[in-house]
C-alpha cells in the first residue's frame, strides 16, 4: 500500500465512520472539515511514529505538516528520506 | 442588569476596543452592537417572541457572539449546540425545548434537511450562506443580506432579569440529555463574581479555545464582554502550537482549560519556548487536574497566576475557586466558594459535616439555574430547599478549603466532556448481537478519563460495523477507544454491574 492509501485507510477507518470516503479530498483540512479534534491528532501521531518509525517532535505538530493528506505524504516522505 | 446590555454599555464606554478576534478578522464594540442590533431587529420582525428558544448551531467564532447576544436582546433564548453532535443529538435537543428559529453555518445546512419534519416549532432558519438542499418551504434568512441591509438601531424588548437566557444541555445519567435552564439574572450572577475574584479588566484579553457552547466557555465569553475585554477565538487547538502562536501575536494576558488541555500543552507543545511576558493568569476547571500536572504547569510557566476552580452548568458555571496563593498549601481543593455563592458539605440527613467528615456539596446563590427544561422530576432531584445537590461527595478541612472524594454520579469526564455511559451503552444496545454492555471511563494521561465499553456478544460480530454504528449515533468525543469482548460482566446479587471491578481489571491489565 503507498503512502497516500495507508494515510487514507488510517483516517477513514478511525475518523470518518460513518461518512463518505468521497469526503476526504487529498488537499482537504482534516480540522476544517470536523474530521480530527485535539485527541485525533494524537492518536495520528502515533500512527505515524509506528508505521514509519520516526519520533513525530513537538515543534513538528503543525497544520503544515498534518492537516491533509498530501501535507502528511509530504511529511512522511521528507523525514524517511533523512 | 440583563446580559446583553454588557454589548451596549461597552459600545458606549470603549467603542473601538477589540470585543472579539478570530482569524485575523476583529470586531470592536462599536461594531458588535450594531451588528447584534441588525440581528436581534430581524428576529423580532420574524416574529420571534419572548422566550421562544432559538438554536445556534455555529462553531465558536465573532459570528457566534453577535447571534448570542441577538438572540437575547431579540427576547429569546439561546440553545447553543455542539457542531461535532449528531444528528440525533439535534433532533433530540431541539425537539425537547421546541426551537422556534436555529441559527447555523451552511456547512451544516444538511442537519436543517434532517429534522426539519421532527420539529414542526421551527419556523426559520438564518444561515451564514446559501445550501442547496434546504427545504423550500421554511422561511430562510441569510446573514450577509441581515448585515449588509438591516436596522442597527438598538431595538427595545421588554424583559426581566428572571427571564431565561439560555438552555445548556448536559448529559445526564439516564442517557437524554438534560436542559440546564438559565435565567439573565443567573448568568449575570455568576459572571459579575468571576469577573471579580479573577481581577478582570478591560485590558484582558482571553485566548478562547474552550467551544462557546460549552458552559465554562460561555462563561469565557461573557465575562470579557461584561468587563470591556477581548476574547481571542481559535478553534485549533488540534495543534496547540498554533494557539501558542496566537497567545503571543496577540498579546493575551489569560489562558483557559480543562485538564487534557495543560496535560496536551505540556506534553505535545513548545510551550516551554515561549515566555509570554503578557500572560498573567490561567484558570482550569473541568474536573480535576492531578498535583503532577499542577506542578509541570507552575514549573514552566512560573510567573502566571493559577487558579484552579470547580462548577457545574447547572450553576451557570462556576462555584468555588482556590486561590493562586494557596496552590502549593492546599494542593488538590477545589477551594472556596466564589463571591455570592455559599457552599456546605452535608451528611445524608441535612447536616453540615464537621472537617474531615464525607458529605454531598450543596450549593445555593443567585448563580443556581432555574431548573431543567421540560424535568421537573430531575429539577426536584437536584433543587432543594436548601439549594442545588451537587452529587459531589467532599471533605472541608479545618480552614475551610474544600477537597472533593468522588463524585457520587456515573458520569464520566472525558477531555471537556461530561459524558453519560448510559447513553453510550444504549446505542450500543441497539446493535444486533449484543446481550449488554458497560461502558467505564479509565485514567488517561491526556484525556483525564477515556472510555472503555465491555460488551458480551451472542454470536460473533464485526467490530468495525459496531464503531461505524457508535459513530452515526454518537458524537466523537463519546466514541469509546477500546471495545472488549467478554463472556460477562461482573455484578452485584441484585444484577448491578460492579463497574469498579470493571475499571480495576482494566487498570490491572494496563500494568502488565
Amino acid at each position: 500500500m503507498d503512502i497516500a492509501q495507508q494515510f487514507r485507510t488510517f483516517i477513514i477507518d478511525n475518523f470518518m465512520l460513518g461518512r463518505s470516503p468521497d469526503e476526504l479530498g487529498d488537499d482537504d483540512s482534516l480540522l476544517d472539515k470536523g474530521i480530527i479534534d485535539s485527541t485525533g491528532v494524537l492518536e495520528l501521531i502515533g500512527f505515524i511514529e509506528q508505521t514509519f518509525n520516526f519520533t513525530v517532535g513537538d515543534d513538528e505538530l503543525v497544520p503544515d505538516n498534518l492537516d491533509s493528506v498530501n501535507r502528511l505524504i509530504a511529511f512522511v516522505t521528507k523525514k524517511t528520506k533523512k | 442588569m440583563l446580559v446583553h446590555n454588557y454589548i451596549e454599555q461597552n459600545a458606549e464606554k470603549f467603542p473601538y476596543k477589540d470585543a472579539a478576534v478570530h482569524l485575523g478578522g476583529r470586531i470592536n464594540y462599536l461594531e458588535l452592537e450594531a451588528a447584534v442590533n441588525r440581528l436581534a431587529n430581524r428576529l423580532i420582525e420574524f416574529k420571534l417572541k419572548p422566550g421562544d428558544r432559538v438554536g445556534l448551531l455555529l462553531e465558536s467564532s465573532i459570528n457566534y457572539i453577535i447571534a448570542y447576544f441577538a438572540i437575547l436582546k431579540a427576547g429569546g433564548s439561546v440553545v447553543g449546540l455542539n457542531s461535532q453532535g449528531t444528528i440525533r443529538d439535534f433532533r433530540n435537543i431541539l425537539g425537547d425545548c421546541e426551537v422556534s428559529a436555529l441559527i447555523l453555518s451552511k456547512n451544516l445546512g444538511h442537519v436543517v434537511k434532517e429534522i426539519y419534519q421532527d420539529i414542526p416549532s421551527m419556523k426559520f432558519i438564518v444561515s451564514d450562506g446559501s445550501y442547496e438542499h434546504y427545504p423550500k418551504d421554511i422561511e430562510k434568512q441569510f446573514w450577509l443580506d441581515i448585515q449588509l441591509t438591516g436596522d442597527a438601531s438598538r431595538p427595545y424588548i421588554a424583559q426581566k432579569e428572571e427571564d431565561i437566557a439560555q438552555i445548556i444541555y448536559t448529559s445526564g445519567t439516564t442517557g437524554k440529555p438534560k436542559g440546564v435552564t438559565l435565567s439573565h439574572k443567573n448568568l449575570n450572577a455568576n459572571t459579575t463574581s468571576i469577573v471579580k475574584y479573577l481581577e478582570l479588566k478591560p485590558e484582558d484579553r482571553v485566548m478562547a479555545i474552550l467551544p462557546f457552547y460549552y458552559s465554562y466557555g460561555n462563561s469565557l465569553l461573557l465575562t470579557h464582554m461584561y468587563c470591556g475585554g477581548s476574547v481571542v477565538i481559535d478553534n485549533r487547538f488540534a495543534y496547540p502550537n498554533v494557539i501558542l502562536e496566537i497567545m503571543s501575536q496577540e498579546r493575551v494576558t489569560g489562558f483557559s482549560g480543562v485538564p487534557s488541555t495543560f496535560a496536551i500543552l505540556m506534553h505535545k507543545s513548545n510551550i516551554r519556548n515561549y515566555r509570554f511576558d503578557h500572560l498573567r493568569y490561567i484558570t482550569q476547571a473541568g474536573g480535576p487536574m492531578t498535583p503532577a500536572l499542577t506542578q509541570k504547569i507552575m514549573e514552566a510557566l512560573p510567573h502566571l497566576k493559577i487558579f484552579i476552580m470547580y462548577g457545574q452548568t447547572e450553576a451557570s458555571a462556576r462555584l468555588s475557586y482556590l486561590e493562586p496563593d494557596k496552590l502549593l498549601e492546599k494542593i488538590g481543593s477545589i477551594g472556596k466558594a466564589i463571591p455570592g455563592v455559599q457552599l456546605t458539605v452535608k451528611d445524608e440527613n441535612g447536616k453540615v459535616c464537621k472537617p474531615g467528615e464525607v458529605g454531598e456539596i450543596v450549593a445555593s446563590g443567585d448563580n443556581i439555574m432555574v431548573g431543567y427544561w421540560n424535568n421537573p422530576e430531575s429539577t426536584q432531584k437536584v433543587l432543594k430547599e436548601d439549594g442545588l445537590h451537587t452529587g459531589d461527595l467532599a471533605t472541608v478541612d479545618g480552614d475551610g478549603y474544600i477537597f472533593i472524594v468522588s463524585r457520587s454520579s456515573d458520569m464520566i469526564k472525558s477531555g471537556a466532556h461530561r459524558i453519560s455511559p448510559k447513553e453510550i451503552e444504549e446505542v450500543i444496545a441497539e446493535f444486533p448481537g449484543i446481550i449488554e454492555s458497560a461502558v467505564i471511563g479509565v485514567p488517561d494521561e491526556i484525556l483525564g478519563e477515556a472510555l472503555v465499553a465491555y460488551i458480551v456478544i451472542k454470536d460473533k460480530i464485526d467490530q468495525k460495523e459496531l464503531r461505524k454504528h457508535l459513530r452515526l449515533n454518537l458524537a466523537p468525543f463519546k466514541m469509546p477507544g477500546e471495545i472488549i469482548e467478554v463472556e460477562a460482566l461482573p455484578k452485584t446479587q441484585s444484577g448491578k454491574i460492579r463497574k469498579f471491578e470493571l475499571v480495576e481489571q482494566h487498570r490491572q491489565k494496563a500494568r502488565t
